[in-house]
């Protein structure tokens, strides 16, 4: 088993609030899936804002990159390979939203 | 206190092989010094510069990381802070920024699934 990083963008829940709601109804869904089957180990969405630091003396406002490449959230997976991490990111509501996940596979440190 | 996600990215090619051990020696001493101070929610992991997207409808899987902009996320970690002022400040010292790296700051939502 290995580890993966999925971060979401765009694809944020827009609509009348009752589709908003359904979205978000279909995420709790997905990703309570991912976690009945042992494959989440973390992840969160993310606030628009925040703050962009190359160095100490230059803080810019607000989120990296434009509007659509915005970093909405990210999950932390568990699964057999990189091939089954992509598998298991398919059901995901964002893509109904066009949205996209950018898989990534943790880094293997070998002693 | 609130979370916030530390992005750390860079170009690829940024991390030099010859220099990782040092490299991972500050990364350690640098999450110990925040951990201590209780900063710590989740000390993140580091990513290989590989990875795929999947896109849109037709579920289409482009190979390589999500490359619009040459800055590659390339790890995270979860930070406990005041607030996003607070956040920023305590990347102070973080070794992304040797090579040439930045960290983008973002609260994090709190949900409960």
């Amino acid at each position: 088993m290995s580890d993966f990083m999925y971060l979401f963008r765009g694809g944020s829940p827009s609509g009348t609030p009752e589709q908003m709601q359904q979205q978000m109804q279909r995420w709790a869904e997905w990703a309570s899936a991912l976690g009945a089957k042992g494959h989440l180990r973390g992840g969160d969405p993310l606030d628009g804002t925040g703050k962009v630091l190359r160095n100490r003396e230059s803080v810019t406002d607000g989120p990296y990159a434009e509007a659509k490449d915005l970093v909405g959230g990210y999950m932390l997976i568990e699964a057999q390979d990189f091939d089954s991490a992509v598998e298991l990111s398919r059901d995901c509501p964002i893509f109904h939203s066009g949205g996209s996940i950018e898989i990534r596979p943790v880094l293997k440190l070998s002693k | 206190m609130s979370e916030f996600l530390y992005v750390y990215r860079s170009e690829e090619g940024a991390r030099i092989p010859e220099q990782r051990d040092q490299a991972m020696q500050k990364w350690v001493a640098w999450m110990r010094a925040l951990g201590e101070k209780g900063h710590i929610k989740d000390p993140g992991q580091p990513l290989e510069y590989t990875g795929s997207v999947v896109n849109g409808r037709q579920n289409a899987v482009t190979d390589g990381p999500y490359a619009e902009a040459k800055d590659l996320v390339c790890g995270f970690t979860v930070v406990e802070a005041r607030d996003l002022a607070q956040a920023v400040e305590l990347t102070a010292g973080c070794p992304i920024f040797d090579i040439g790296g930045l960290i983008e700051v973002r609260p994090v939502i709190k949900m409960s699934l």
